[in-house]
């Protein structure tokens, strides 16, 4: 099995109480409570921290991109991954990913794509992703057109991966009268292409119809399995076997000296579960983004919110692992086990874990633990 | 006694529209907000004493076909110049509300010869010149219902309406037509930006109603139809929100009753 580094870039910097005020820290916080200063130095140790867990032995490192919310101040994956393509050496650059329905240039996209893998030497792997209500508000976009938005972006730039320009593309959602980008990516004859999952059976279907990646975030063994299953009937769809290389699953994680500090640190993780999800539905979810069987998914899929969980609820139920490196094997083998995956995506650090104790985790990470995970 | 209505189903381009119609004269075309056909109202049996009321779902909307091709209110007000052709109707007289209200703006522009007179309910369509339509989508609907009244205990209809939990069909109606509502005006947000250099090629004698205490389109909106079209009266309702078909629906049948057939449309007339 395969282990991913992962860090959403947090902007934790503000009091809480000041949070609190609004019905949302995502699109209602004002941005006066965001700070240049702290951001800067964020950014430089966030960096440092995802070219150590590249020296350290990380399989691949993840990056994603959000929009008006301290949660994540990522707020261009291509970027991120421009900077660590050349920044780091070894590791694969996991992208998940580029937010297709918000885009209106996807010939762009597939330009910056192909740009960072060609200066990787070809580590890139490319995320897809719908993204959340918040990015489709950011953007201004339909949300009703959000899928078909998706698949016509997918679908064009993987056009421009592979086939030789110059063409025309006149589609329902994007519309360009001369295609022929001057950059392609080094990998033939594309970068893999990666797909999360939250509630979604149509994009689990489509995935594995695509025969995509596909990695469920933060949900239940159960819940896990289920998506799988759709995986596997879109797969089975066209005829694609199914193997542990298709499959992820993205937990939160740290591990420290003691099972103290483990525990200590991993309380870092609650802050993205409750306090960063906190919103009306509308926000996370505007009208027309999911379909009736998505709604109804998500439903069961979150019958107890992760908000809604004790921090000891959700270190027993594997959505956060904090332990000593010897405990956090035992639990990533369970992982394995439940769930028959070949990648595991962990998100590393979060809210205000400091870099000493990130830094020492991914070390941790790096002696023990990734050396036992490689033979699972 | 009161008139009741029959339900017919209008195909158009093979769309079946789902169509209350009730009364007797002239024919009156209603076009329905966002929120929905809320079926057979007291406004319209008044109004059906002396007219045809013909109230359509739009396509997308309750019981109605989907559309999902539809990209705008532009489009949707193509749609009724058809009905009004598959229906056999060469003049009416056209009501609209909300984002009915703009859709019966649009169609003015494009034919305005099919068009006795017209009637704009709190119509959205036009920028506000100060101010903004409230973002219908940001709110639970719970919480929207809030803003779209003025006082929900002054209003007849209300119990009736909104007086007991939604059923599991009702919730399911709600979000079509709450889908549908955004397929058509989410960006730019509620109004046209061209609809401004086509309302002077509406003649017909118009009415434009506002609630004064309107939380979701402001006011101002109302002074600004009036100002572009040739020959409109603006008529501000106090103690009144978004929803003046509901609100006040015996001064609001009145006030229809009045244009259409009576002095106020006569007034109206005189000033071309």
């Amino acid at each position: 099995m395969k282990l991913y580094y992962f860090s959403e870039m947090p902007h934790h910097e503000y009091p809480d109480a000041e949070g609190d005020k609004y019905p949302a820290l995502r699109l209602a916080f004002p941005n006066t409570h965001f700070s240049p200063e702290v951001a800067h130095r964020n950014y430089q140790r966030y960096l440092d921290e995802y070219e150590f867990a590249d020296e350290a032995g990380f399989d691949g490192l993840m990056i994603n991109e959000h929009h008006s919310t301290p949660s994540c101040v990522n707020v261009s994956v291509n970027m991120a991954a421009g900077i660590l393509a050349r920044t780091t050496k070894r590791a694969k650059i996991l992208l998940l990913g580029n937010i297709l329905p918000i885009q209106e240039n996807p010939v762009h996209i597939a330009e910056q794509i192909a740009m960072a893998d060609l200066i990787s030497g070809g580590r890139v792997l490319s995320g897809f992703v719908r993204g959340v209500g918040v990015e489709t508000w950011w953007a201004n976009s339909n949300p009703v057109h959000n899928r078909e938005r998706f698949e016509e972006c997918h679908d064009l730039i993987i056009k421009c991966w592979t086939t030789p320009g110059p063409f025309r593309w006149e589609g329902q959602h994007y519309h360009f009268r001369h295609v022929n980008p001057w950059c392609l990516p080094l990998q033939k004859p594309h970068p893999p292409i990666w797909v999360p999952g939250t509630a979604s059976p149509e994009t689990a279907i489509w995935a594995g119809r695509m025969g995509y990646t596909y990695v469920p975030f933060l949900v239940s063994f159960e819940v896990a399995r289920e998506l799988f299953d759709y995986y596997r009937q879109g797969a089975a769809e066209v005829g694609r076997p199914v193997t542990d290389d298709n499959l992820g699953f993205l937990v939160c994680a740290v591990t420290a000296d003691t099972k103290a500090k483990a525990l200590e640190a991993g309380r870092h993780f609650v802050w993205r579960m409750g306090p960063t999800l906190r919103g009306p539905v509308e926000y996370f979810s505007p009208v027309g983004m999911r379909s009736r069987a998505a709604s109804q998914f998500a439903l069961k899929a979150r019958s107890v919110p992760l908000s809604k969980m004790s921090y000891e609820e959700l270190v027993e139920n594997y959505y956060i692992i904090a332990d000593t490196p010897e405990e956090v094997i035992e639990r990533f083998a369970r992982v394995k086990k439940e769930l028959g995956i070949g990648h595991l995506l962990l998100e590393a650090q979060e809210s205000r874990m400091d870099h000493p104790t990130t830094m020492r985790s991914i070390e941790l990470m790096g002696k023990t633990v990734i050396p036992a995970v490689a033979r699972m | 006694m009161t008139v009741m209505p029959r339900e017919e189903t209008i195909s158009v381009g093979g769309i079946k529209v789902h169509t209350l119609i009730g009364g007797t004269g002239d024919p009156l075309l209603v076009l329905h907000g966002a929120g929905g056909n809320r079926g057979w109202r007291r406004w319209m049996a008044a109004v059906a004493e002396r007219h045809t009321v013909y109230a359509p779902t739009h396509p997308g909307f309750g019981q109605s076909d989907a559309a999902d091709w539809m990209q705008g209110i532009g489009d949707l007000a193509r749609f009724y110049l058809w009905f009004l052709d598959e229906l056999g109707l060469s003049r009416v007289h056209l009501l609209g509300h909300s984002i009915g209200g703009w859709t019966a703006a649009e169609l003015a522009t494009m034919h305005p010869g099919r068009l006795e007179r017209l009637i704009l309910v709190a119509p959205t369509g036009l920028k506000p010149a100060e101010g903004e339509i409230l973002d219908i989508f940001y709110f639970p609907p719970e919480e929207l219902l809030k803003y779209t009244v003025h006082d929900p205990a002054s209003i007849p209809e209300w119990p009736e309406l909104y007086g007991r939990p939604p059923t599991p069909d009702e919730i399911d109606i709600a979000t079509r037509n709450r889908e549908m509502t955004a397929r058509l005006t989410w960006k730019p947000y509620m109004f046209n930006p061209c609809l401004s250099h086509f309302l002077p090629r509406v003649e017909a004698p118009t009415l434009v109603v506002w609630g004064r205490q309107d939380r979701i389109v402001p006011p101002i909106c109302g002074e600004q139809y009036q100002r572009l079209l040739p020959n409109a009266t603006l008529h501000l309702l106090d103690q009144c929100g978004h929803l003046p078909p509901l609100e006040h629906p015996d001064a609001f049948a009145e006030l229809v009753l009045d244009f259409v057939d009576g002095p106020r449309g006569a007034a109206a007339s005189r000033r071309v």
